[in-house]
């Protein structure tokens, strides 16, 4: 997976400050040469990416676009900010470099003392990264979050759920998406996650609603229809 | 007719808060220790938070005439959290013998995990060995199962049922919670959990035995005065007086008062003096104190 955010990189070869950001953040924390990696240096470029590259949307040109989908990235990630693409890169960039186990000690850091934003791209970077089972942990957590941007992070445009998380903790991210108004057609991968247990739950989950005079999400067909068992 | 909130966090909320519930009736109210909101990541920001509610939010309220009980525990979404949860479980028994504690709470489920349920039925031990009665949350999701599952779990540790109040009850928990001897909860919400005419339909559905209603305002939008609010609805469709002082203050009082720890004198008096300070700090901001 490393090799697509490879290609997620390039895009800042056409936008001038942001290559020129990147390029001091690889200096700065050692992540360019074979210096010493300083941990707290990249936690403080980590942070700035936003004062630095702006929120304005990526947005791929559709031949970008083309070079993405070819690389296996079937979800939207247009929409991700420039400091979101810049701070998943440099992430990616210290999954090279580090040891494994100092790697995810340097996300999980990043994530602890993050703003919502840093929050953001760290769990939307995730997909990209290597060994990713390890976060499944951090991201159930990050699912219990009561910051929507958050919440849509990882349960929305990502593939990190359907591919990673147990039948219990998906189950839950989905009934959490019908309480707060998100599509299910945002949620990747979910086809191929259906279960009874969560037509169950919906169902329920509809009923309440019904008893309480409220209406009922209009997609809520989307997991309660008739399946097979299992996964 | 004097009222009592038994479900609010009033550390999310200020000082007009306090004043327009005392206006309202309000006398006395319970925080029960919950989340913030945000993942905390240390045990030691649990120790200060149980701390500020059985000292600094106690005195605020007295501040304004009333009365603060709360209550102590490792809440299901954190128990989640293998980094802090047995940690928050091993303060938990300095607090629990305080005054102004009345129950361990809110325990129960969330996500309806193991861990969840692990922390839950510790939590009951601890709640037994220090003679206390539980405040048990209702998952958002899933919400029937859960208040299924916190029923039998109460039953599997004989817990004395008298002595567990279910809350965030709906059309559709509420009659599996009646047929326990557990006591329910209603938290009336703004836009979610429960309005002031389905609480209506209810209690006449239902009666007044053994129901408790609250705001549980907390730092999202929600509504401090909805106990007074909800008062009032019961008042326009004709619910007798007897039944609404039952729900919105004696039934609150049975409840939590078998601790022994809600001294009923005290709460009949609710005078207040804010000359008084607490560590040296006042609510006040150079306005005049008040007397009452």
């Amino acid at each position: 997976m490393i090799a697509s955010i490879h290609l997620l990189e390039e895009q800042f070869a056409a936008r001038p400050a942001a290559k020129a950001w990147f390029d001091t953040a690889t200096a700065d924390t050692g992540l360019a040469s074979s210096s010493t990696f300083d941990d707290e240096r990249f936690l403080l470029v980590f942070s700035s990416a936003t004062r630095r590259l702006g929120k304005a949307a990526f947005a791929p040109s559709e031949a970008e676009r083309e070079r993405l989908r070819a690389q296996g990235i079937h979800w939207q990630v247009e929409t991700w900010g420039l400091d979101e693409l810049g701070r998943a890169v440099l992430l990616a960039h210290a999954f090279e470099r580090l040891p494994p186990a100092r790697a995810a000690q340097l996300l999980e850091n990043c994530y602890a003392r993050a703003d919502n934003r840093e929050r953001q791209a760290v769990l939307r970077a995730l997909p990209f990264l290597p060994d990713r089972s390890r976060f499944v942990p951090l991201t159930v957590e990050a699912c219990r979050t009561s910051v929507q941007s958050i919440f849509e992070a990882i349960a929305c445009e990502n593939p990190f759920p359907a591919d990673e998380f147990s039948e219990l903790a998906f189950n839950q991210l989905v009934l959490k998406a019908f309480f707060t108004g998100v599509a299910m057609s945002r949620i990747v991968g979910l086809e191929r996650r259906l279960n009874p247990e969560l037509a169950r739950m919906a169902q329920d989950y509809a009923a309440e609603r019904r008893a309480a005079g409220r209406s009922v999400p209009a997609d809520i067909d989307a997991v309660t229809r008739p399946q097979r068992n299992g996964k | 007719m004097k009222l009592f909130d038994p479900h609010i966090h009033m550390t999310s909320r200020t000082t007009d808060d306090y004043k327009a519930m005392a206006a309202a009736g309000i006398r006395a109210l319970i925080e029960p220790a919950f989340w913030l909101g945000q993942p905390r990541t240390h045990v030691g920001t649990f120790d200060d938070y149980f701390a500020a509610l059985v000292g600094w939010e106690r005195f605020r309220a007295s501040q304004f005439g009333i009365k603060h009980y709360c209550t102590i525990a490792l809440n299901p979404k954190e128990a989640n959290n293998p980094k802090i949860a047995q940690g928050v479980l091993d303060l938990m028994p300095r607090y629990l013998e305080k005054d102004g504690v009345v129950a361990v709470g809110e325990i129960g489920f969330d996500d309806q995990t193991a861990e969840e349920e692990k922390y839950f039925a510790l939590q009951l031990e601890l709640a037994k060995q220090f003679d206390l009665p539980v405040l048990v949350h209702t998952p958002h999701r899933d919400k029937k199962r859960g208040t299924e599952r916190s029923l039998a779990l109460v039953r599997e540790q004989r817990f004395p049922e008298e002595r567990v109040l279910i809350d965030h009850n709906n059309e559709e928990t509420l009659p599996l919670v009646l047929a326990t001897g557990c006591f329910a909860g209603h938290s009336i919400y703004p836009d979610t959990k429960m309005d002031e005419l389905r609480m209506v339909a209810l209690v006449k559905k239902y009666g007044s035995d053994r129901i408790l209603i609250n705001s549980a305002a907390d730092w999202g939008v929600s509504d401090p005065l909805k106990v007074p609010k909800t008062v009032a609805e019961m008042r326009k469709a004709g619910i007798a007086d007897r039944d609404i002082q039952k729900i919105a203050w004696t039934n609150p009082i049975a409840f939590f008062g078998q601790t022994g720890r809600i001294d009923h004198a005290e709460l009949d008096g609710a005078h207040y003096d804010q000359s008084e300070l607490w560590e040296g700090n006042s609510v006040l901001r150079g306005q005049a104190p008040e007397k009452r």
